[in-house]
């Protein structure tokens, strides 16, 4: 009875209002940079600056931010990504290879090893393919191959590519994750549609972001924290005040986890789901292709 | 007022007692809307077992799921057979009913989803994910009750085995979604005209517990990993829940006409009777497990007796206390009466 209610109340005009409004958000986050309005096409040189600037330092100020919290939540994301032997995963904005080196690991591990005998069908090769659009962030990444003794291994591809037009095939992957990613992008749903697109029947999408918090106090502290203390660490430790204001500003802007998890499901994903962690400070959405 | 006052605590005490929340809760939604049903019958575990049915039929646990609005529980129970099962002839009418619906554990979500069309798209991964299970059960006899399995199930399918990720709970996912399969074979079995006229009770549910214990020997070499796996904490809720349908099932399909605190006692005994059998038909290796039978026919006798003498011992429980409660009656009435007879008009009483 509750549905019928409902579905009368949305009439074709505010229908229309709604379709509208969120047409005017995500062109809103396409003309953002932080909370500076600037050019579509704009948004994507900023972006790249930023990343360039701070792709030296992205790991040091992401252990000082989050005070090693950071390492737990992408745990998480490869553990609900549960990843076996044959697989293929993308994961986009991935440079310098945090949850590529996790997946990796979680295949090499001894159980894994001993496992794989019993499994026939993975005859072909876990790939796990890391894709960023800027190559500074991809050479952190592959010095930190190289300082493991990965350089050579056949199962990590570094590939230099933009989230919004990927390189893959249509259906090939078992895996998308994007960890901290998303944000930056200038358009939000196409990055989706090129998930939806690269992934496999029964592949699932992952995203980790910073994300928002609803908790009355909480909410006042993190806001506090981010406002004055992550500019400030930015300047003393990366010497980069104004990208790590970029940071902070973007994730305010960045659509809730109602809308996101929406707009993921408007693709045509299924199963779509969220999980917050420390109270909304981060969030991993996942959904399935099917 | 009083009547909604008297659901509401009968509802909760009914939650308390073994029923959860959201069915103690359509319970009452049900009777508010059979005023005339509340006010001469109070609330009897026979309705709990089709109201239980309508509810836990698919036995999936699911997760959040956005695209789903509100639990739906005043959709899905047919009213009508609610009312049928009141009047105690469950046997026919129930069984109709229940057929249709359970021959799809799916169904009967999409019975209610039909009215709903945005639901149909959580119905598809639900049949999709219903579907790589099916096809991991092939594997288990060789895998066991693991991921690696369902990753072969999922190939089966066509599926990519990623979706083996986004089961909560994996392995206990597929042990559950076998129990509920063996769960709607018996009930199957048991509609399609399995003969228990010629049998006493005792033998009947004998029978019963025989043809489902039946459907395990092909994964006998690895039960007891399934066993521990339900027996995980996690877990324990929704493999309880199982075994109480599936008990129930069993003692509805023998003819029960139980009411009160015997229903309760049937449901423990006959799950213990149950478990024990199903634990002693893990080391056994007679030929047909002929000794497993065996010992299922001396338990469910040793049960019948248990429920004899404690059917008696309730008995006299009643005589004695109606024996107290005559005479304490006699005891007020006679007080009463002197004093009315004393105070006159102007008694308070």
């Amino acid at each position: 009875m509750a549905l019928r209610y409902l579905s009368s109340r949305m009439t074709l005009g505010s229908r229309i209002l709604s379709y509208r409004s969120s047409l005017a958000s995500l062109h809103s986050h396409a003309t953002s940079f932080g909370f500076q309005q600037v050019r579509e096409e704009e948004k994507s040189k900023l972006v790249g600056n930023v990343f360039t600037n701070v792709a030296s330092s992205y790991d040091i100020m992401n252990d000082v931010m989050s005070a090693g919290l950071h390492r737990l939540w992408k745990e998480r994301l490869v553990g609900k990504l549960s990843p076996f032997a044959g697989m293929k995963h993308l994961d986009v904005a991935g440079g310098t290879g945090d949850v590529a080196f996790r997946i990796f690991d979680a295949f090499n591990s001894v159980k894994r090893r001993a496992l794989r005998k019993v499994d026939e069908a993975s005859h072909e090769e876990t790939q796990i393919y890391v894709c960023d659009i800027n190559p500074n962030m991809l050479n952190v990444g592959k010095q930190r191959a190289a300082e493991r003794g990965l350089s050579d291994n056949r199962s990590l591809v570094w590939v230099e590519g933009d989230a919004e037009a990927l390189s893959f095939d249509d259906n090939s992957m078992d895996g998308y994750t994007i960890a901290f990613g998303i944000r930056n992008v200038t358009h939000i749903e196409k990055a989706i549609a090129e998930a939806y697109r690269v992934l496999k029947r029964g592949g699932r999408f992952l995203c980790l972001e910073l994300s928002h918090v609803d908790i009355p106090v909480f909410k006042e502290l993190y806001d506090l924290y981010s406002f004055q203390v992550i500019p400030n660490l930015g300047e003393l430790i990366a010497g980069d005040r104004d990208s790590y204001q970029y940071l902070v500003e973007s994730v305010r802007r960045f659509p809730p986890q109602e809308r996101f998890a929406k707009m993921i499901g408007d693709a045509g994903f299924e199963k779509v789901e969220y999980e917050n962690l420390v109270g909304g400070v981060v969030a991993i959405h996942s959904a399935i292709k099917l | 007022k009083r009547p909604i006052r008297f659901i509401q605590s009968a509802s909760l005490t009914f939650a308390t007692s073994g029923g959860s929340k959201e069915e103690a809760l359509l319970l009452s939604a049900w009777q508010r809307s059979h005023p005339r049903v509340t006010k001469t019958q109070p609330l009897t575990p026979a309705m709990y077992r089709t109201a239980a049915k309508r509810l836990l039929g698919a036995g999936f646990t699911t997760s959040r799921l956005l695209r789903l609005p509100k639990p739906r529980p005043t959709t899905i129970i047919p009213f009508s057979y609610c009312t049928s099962s009141m009047n105690h002839t469950e046997s026919p009418i129930g069984n109709q009913s229940v057929n249709p619906n359970q021959s799809d554990p799916t169904a009967a979500r999409e019975e209610g989803h039909r009215r709903d069309e945005s639901r149909k798209p959580r119905a598809e991964f639900e049949e999709e994910q219903a579907r790589v299970l099916a096809a991991s059960l092939r594997h288990v006899p060789r895998l066991g009750w693991t991921e690696e399995a369902m990753i072969a199930g999922s190939r089966d399918v066509g599926v990519s085995p990623s979706i083996v990720g986004s089961f909560s709970r994996k392995e206990a996912a597929l042990v559950e979604y076998f129990m509920d399969e063996c769960l709607q074979l018996l009930i199957d079995r048991v509609d399609s005209g399995l003969d228990l006229q010629n049998l006493i009770p005792s033998e009947r549910v004998s029978k019963l517990v025989r043809i489902r214990l039946e459907m395990q020997i092909p994964y006998m070499s690895k039960w007891p990993q399934a066993l521990s796996i339900q027996a995980h904490p996690v877990n324990v809720p929704t493999s309880f829940k199982q075994r109480a349908m599936l008990v129930d099932e069993i003692w509805h399909t023998v003819g029960d006409g139980a009411s009160d605190l015997d229903w309760y006692v049937k449901r423990t005994v006959l799950g213990g009777v149950y478990s024990t059998t199903e634990i002693y038909m893990l080391t056994d290796d007679s030929p047909e497990y002929r000794d497993t039978w065996a010992f299922l026919d001396d338990r469910v006798k040793d049960a019948f007796d248990l429920k004899k003498s404690i059917q008696e011992a309730k008995y006299f429980a009643q005589d004695i206390g109606a024996g107290v409660g005559k005479s304490f009656q006699g005891l007020m009435n006679g007080v009463m009466q002197t004093m009315s007879t004393r105070g006159g008009r102007s008694s308070a009483f």
